[in-house]
């Protein structure tokens, strides 16, 4: 087997293994909410207390998820375990943009109730097609243009024609 | 006889058609914009019904409405992210058709699967509504749980690569619809002392997060091509209209079939188009010679998809026209709208405004010709979105979802919502998790556990599940769908090692 062959299967089972990690992960929280759930009151009223039909399902997500870690241990080699956060960091580098978007995304929802909605969408829409863009001025002006429209025109929009008032902020 | 020309009369002037051709305009756009339902565009319209007449009104309502399932589509082709909860579906085969060049096909599929969905929706209203209409309610909490324990086997048909974590997923989706008061009795679970989960999880908000923030995300995975001002769809944008006619109607037992699945679950109150494209969906599925082909981007799978949320329409109708009750939360804004004007809906309104009543069926009719021609001359101009790069479409689409999900209850606690929702929903995709079974658990979750606790309360012992005809109907039928569903997984499985123990030999 070449380098490369067993650099994408040790990739291959980096992925089993942050499925496995997702695995225990779903376990552990499904029996915390199964005992939170078992600690609803129940009702004279009824046969099934308001916790019953909670219990199902979580009981059902520990079933699956037991039996999913049962199969995936299996799949992977002690290899894989050590080069594990060697390939998570690679596939990070990789999908840098995907956690730039999310975390501006975070950052404009966050800042949305201070600025309002006219404002924050004006900042993100121009910072995040500023950060995603081919470079060149004919871009920006496109950026900025679209940026206007859908921030306070969106805004203008709504209020007027839907009677819908988007947040107005504080500043 | 009379009663239908005058009502024929009243839909077929200038001032209607043009409010409809307005109406139906609206529809498409509002839901085409992730987040918005038809729901929201109804509730928008209703005011500007109130000085209309009667007919009119709902003529105009109709046709929001009827818009509004053939609006839902544009998103979920073009963008992969459902524009309603109805479309969810459609996603499954427009989206990956578009992204194979052909987006103008998906589209029109899509169209002219929503406009004969509704047709043969309104054929059925007006032949089997009296007789539909009773049975739907005389299904008692019994029949529910058990319809949706048949609904909650097209998991199997949804869970993707890899049975395990499609059922998790589903699980999990059940497990998130369990948040907030408890449809009974309302006491508080799981809301850890946060407010915005006193009330549960909102449906939309939940959609929209895993759905369309997790979509947007993943389309900017490859840095180079985004920055090389890729567009979302490339390769041929045509419409493709009369040739796409012809396909649709070649492929008869599925529009049939779809139809009155969508006809059956609109006409049961409390369910409606969300659910009703993803069980067509998985019995076109079920019912193909190629049920492996389903989730490429064929044909089938999108008219099964829009036929079946389309022909909700019309099976929303007959409760209400048939006993006066509201099947969906749109049927209860048309009640109110006809309130509004001094009529009374109940049993007695056929026989009291059997003008109102043909008139309603006319309007249906009338509605998806509008919608047809308007999409027909539309489209064009909605493919245009396909051209535009990801670097502007991924950021405005965010914004439109957060006004989607803010609008919703004008709360900011959602927006906070919404974008944890959005990162779990990355997180599942990334490593390899269905998210449709995800929603479906969502939807049928609360429906489910109301259901099993009326039976339960109404009378304590679980046999009557098995004893009541309807009720055992739908639990055989599930069994069936479950030994079906294993079936064709050890068969594709088997399938998969012939393919690669030739291909390694």
């Amino acid at each position: 087997m070449s380098q490369s062959d067993l650099d994408e299967e040790l990739a291959l089972e980096a992925g089993e293994i942050a499925r496995l990690v997702s695995y225990i992960l779903f376990l552990l929280i499904a029996s915390g909410m199964f005992f939170a759930a078992g600690d609803i009151p129940t009702s004279r009223f009824e046969r099934l207390g308001a916790g019953a039909f909670p219990q199902f399902v979580f009981a059902g997500i520990v079933l699956i998820c037991a039996i999913a870690i049962v199969l995936t241990v299996p799949k992977i080699s002690a290899a894989a375990y050590g080069q594990f956060f060697r390939f998570a960091a690679k596939w990070a580098r990789k999908c840098y943009l995907v956690f730039l978007c999310l975390a501006a995304l975070g950052l404009y929802l966050v800042a949305m109730p201070w600025l309002g909605f006219s404002l924050a969408s004006l900042i993100f829409l121009f910072g995040m097609q500023l950060a995603l863009l081919p470079r060149s001025v004919k871009s920006i002006i496109i950026a900025a243009i679209i940026a206007v429209v859908f921030s306070y025109g969106l805004n203008l929009l709504f209020a007027e024609v839907f009677t819908v008032f988007l947040p107005k902020g504080v500043l | 006889m009379d009663s239908f020309l005058i009502g024929a009369a009243q839909i077929f002037t200038f001032t209607t058609i043009a409010y409809m051709v307005a109406g139906s305009i609206a529809g498409i756009i509002a839901s085409a914009i992730p987040g918005f339902t038809v729901t929201m565009a109804i509730v928008l319209t209703l005011p500007l019904t109130f000085t209309m007449e009667p007919l009119q009104g709902i003529a105009v309502m109709l046709s929001v409405y009827v818009g509004g399932y053939t609006g839902g589509l544009i998103s979920a082709a073009l963008l992969g992210i459902p524009g309603t909860p109805s479309s969810v579906a459609t996603t499954f085969d427009a989206f990956p058709m578009a992204r194979g060049g052909e987006a103008g096909r998906a589209l029109s599929l899509g169209v002219w699967a929503s406009f004969f969905g509704t047709v043969i929706s309104t054929i059925v209203l007006i032949v089997a509504a009296p007789p539909l209409a009773l049975i739907a309610v005389k299904l008692g909490p019994w029949e529910y749980f058990s319809l949706i324990v048949f609904a909650l086997t097209i998991v199997a048909s949804l869970v993707g690569d890899s049975v395990i974590r499609g059922l998790i997923a589903g699980l999990i989706g059940l497990a998130m619809s369990t948040v907030g008061s408890d449809p009974i009795l309302g006491r508080s679970r799981f809301d850890f002392g946060f407010e915005m989960l006193e009330t549960g999880l909102p449906f939309l908000v939940v959609l929209i997060g895993i759905y369309a923030i997790s979509q947007l995300a993943s389309e900017v995975e490859d840095s180079h091509s985004v920055r090389s001002g890729s567009k979302l769809v490339t390769g041929a944008i045509d419409f493709q209209t009369w040739k796409v006619m012809k396909e649709v109607l070649s492929r008869p037992v599925n529009l049939i079939r779809s139809s009155i699945v969508g006809v059956l679950i609109g006409a049961l109150p409390g369910a409606g188009g969300s659910i009703a494209n993803l069980v067509a969906y998985d019995q076109a599925k079920r019912s193909s010679r190629t049920p492996e082909a389903f989730g490429t981007g064929i044909p089938d799978g999108i008219v099964a998809s829009e036929s079946g949320n389309s022909a909700t329409a019309g099976g929303g109708l007959i409760p209400m026209i048939g006993l006066g009750i509201p099947g969906s939360a749109v049927d209860a804004i048309l009640m109110a709208s006809l309130m509004v004007h001094g009529i009374s809906v109940g049993p007695r309104l056929i026989m009291d405004h059997s003008d109102l009543v043909y008139g309603m069926f006319i309007a249906m009719v009338v509605s998806s010709f509008i919608m047809l021609i308007v999409a027909i001359f539309s489209m064009r101009l909605f493919l245009r979105v396909a051209e535009v790069p990801k670097w502007i479409i991924v950021p405005v689409v965010m914004v439109c979802c957060v006004v989607g999900a803010f609008a919703l209850h004008n709360r900011i606690s959602d927006l906070y919502l919404l974008g944890f929702i959005g990162v779990v929903g990355y997180v599942l995709r990334a490593l390899g998790y269905s998210l449709a079974p995800l929603v479906l658990g969502v939807i049928l979750g609360p429906i489910a556990e109301t259901n099993l606790r009326r039976a339960l309360m109404t009378d304590g012992d679980p046999t009557v599940f098995f004893t009541r005809p309807i009720s055992l109907l739908f639990l055989i039928a599930a069994v069936i769908s479950i030994v079906w569903a294993i079936r064709t997984h050890l068969k594709k499985r088997k399938t998969d090692e012939r393919f690669f123990d030739a291909a390694a030999s």
